[in-house]
């Protein structure tokens, strides 16, 4: 997918956490956004997601204006806190992953995608009884249950031990390979072994977007 | 009821009784889906929102007697038909407030809450005090229902069942998810408008089996304990319906036997499972924790 933010100002309330930010990816880049606690990352993804409000004409994906934008499904999501999700009420790793698929994906494609994150054998694990890398994981297979053309990962991998990080990162490498746009957030750019085709660092609302240059290239 | 002779045993009763029959058929629509809706009600920590709606009814009620007994508007037929337009008016102004109130949105259930119960203080005094009808509404009336209102609930109940098996995968994720749903393309705010409209249909038919004051136990209570021994989301919602549907026949079967209001039988046998439940789950854990330790010395 390809994604055209320009000049995009916003702030909750009366302060201003983004100041007029402008990048562009094409299908297939990975970027890396950088920055210190607060500098405004979340808020970001959040505009591209349109959970947060923003005015017309400034973010495109494929094109098309985010204010008119549809097909949402196109894109995974993985949020940096789970605040938002109910857990007391007992439900399945299994019965969210297929309430939240909306794709044609076979039940083959699920148990490798499951297989690959290293959650095979959670599927009808109540999410109660789960711990935080675990359902760290669950979210991120979520992420990908509706063939997703671009991919937004906010901190996916806190809290998750080392093997399942290098497993994921693999995962999401062989992804960004298949041409998926990935957009990833993170403290740690060395553990995130990825091949980042781009990078913003956010500091004081401003973003600084580069292209990377791979030395090994 | 003393029409009957209480020595005869239930079943023999339910046999030769109709009454009796559209009691029992009635109560084991209410109490499939009661707790059905009731999951999502509890996911959504939106528990007293029954409870607010069936006040709300209350009003309705009350001016329905209102509007029979001292106007003379025969052609309502029943008090529970207004109850019900009632209950959808209480879930249309929760639903106006909750978007007007928008970090705030408990405050719309006192504020639905006070209005429901001010105007059924108002019309109840104005009709000249409490009638028994009115009372027995209060705590339930499920021996008393007519065959109209079992067509009326029997409607409801299928409709209820066929919109959640049609919607379940998005009422699943709004409800576990609301963020996340926005995502998928799922419109949030109409199924959050069907559900309490849905939710409201069924409170006011829910009024006849245990009254405006007992409503929210039969959505709640088989919720609550279902919750502590289900392994997955539909077999939570499963055992849910299984308690309240013992609870609907022992309750009946109770209340026949020993002569006590069926209604509050009802919610008296949910909250003895509920109860059971707790007690049990005390005991397995306590013998789970003395043989951990007895295998680790
Ligand atoms: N919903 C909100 N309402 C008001 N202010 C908010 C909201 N969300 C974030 N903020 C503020 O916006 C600023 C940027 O927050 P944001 O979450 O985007 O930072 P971040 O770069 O993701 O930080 P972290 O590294 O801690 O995740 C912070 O000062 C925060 O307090
Ligand atoms: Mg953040």
């Amino acid at each position: 997918m390809r994604v055209n933010v320009t000049n995009l100002t916003f702030g909750y309330d009366y302060r201003t956490v983004l100041k007029d930010i402008s990048f562009s990816l094409k299908s297939g880049d990975f970027l890396a956004i950088v920055g210190n606690n607060g500098s405004g990352k979340s808020t970001l993804i959040k505009c591209m997601l349109g959970i947060n409000k923003i005015p017309n004409s400034k973010i495109f994906l494929d094109d098309i204006d985010i204010t008119n934008y549809k097909n949402f499904r196109n894109i995974g999501y993985v949020p940096q806190k789970f605040d938002d999700f109910n857990y007391e009420f007992p439900i399945t790793v299994n019965e969210i992953l297929s309430a939240s698929r909306y794709s044609k994906l076979s039940e083959d494609d699920v148990l490798l995608i499951l297989d690959k994150i290293g959650i095979l054998e959670l599927q009808n694990e109540n999410i109660n009884n789960l711990s935080g890398g675990q359902l760290q994981r669950v979210f991120i297979a979520r992420a990908l249950m509706n063939k997703p053309k671009l991919l937004i990962l906010d901190e996916p991998t806190v809290g998750v031990d080392k093997e399942n990080v290098t497993a994921f990162y693999k995962a999401i490498n062989e992804l960004n390979q298949e041409g998926i746009t990935v957009i990833l957030i993170t403290h740690n750019l060395r553990e995130a072994d990825c091949h980042f085709t781009h990078m913003i660092s956010l500091h004081n609302g401003e973003g600084v977007f580069k292209e990377v240059v791979r030395e090994d290239e | 009821m003393d029409i009957l002779a209480v020595s005869d045993p239930f079943i023999k009763a339910l046999i030769a009784n109709d009454f009796l029959q559209r009691a029992l058929f009635t109560g084991l629509l209410i109490g499939f889906v009661t707790p059905l809706i009731g999951s999502f009600v509890v996911i959504k920590r939106l528990s007293f929102i029954a409870d607010t709606l069936s006040h709300f009814s209350l009003a309705g009620l009350s001016i329905g007697t209102y509007l029979i007994t001292v106007l003379g508007f025969v052609w309502i037929a029943d008090e529970l038909y207004l109850a019900m337009i009632f209950s959808v008016i209480g879930a249309f102004i929760i639903e106006i407030l909750r978007g007007y109130y928008q970090n705030y949105k408990e405050i719309s259930m006192p504020i639905v809450m006070s209005m429901g119960t001010a105007l059924s203080g108002l019309f109840i005094s104005l009709s000249g005090g409490i009638s028994l009808k009115l009372y027995n509404y209060l705590f339930g009336t499920i021996l008393t229902v007519d065959d109209g209102f079992v067509r009326v609930i029997t409607v409801v109940t299928v409709v209820v069942v066929l919109l959640l098996v049609i919607f379940y995968k998005q009422m699943v994720m709004i409800s576990f998810d609301e963020t996340y749903a926005k995502l998928l393309g799922i419109k949030v705010r109409r199924f959050q408008f069907m559900s309490t409209l849905i939710l409201a249909v069924v409170v006011s038919i829910s009024l006849a089996t245990v009254g405006v004051l007992l409503v929210s136990s039969l959505m709640i209570i088989p919720v609550a304990g279902a919750m502590k021994v289900g392994k997955s989301f539909k077999n939570t919602v499963s055992i849910a319906i299984l308690f309240s549907e013992i609870s609907v026949v022992g309750g009946l079967w109770l209340s026949y036997e020993l002569d006590f209001p069926t209604g509050a039988t009802i919610v008296l046998c949910n909250v003895t499972i509920l109860l059971s439940i707790g007690i049990i789950k005390y005991f397995i854990n306590l013998y789970r924790l003395k043989s951990d330790k007895m295998t680790t010395t």
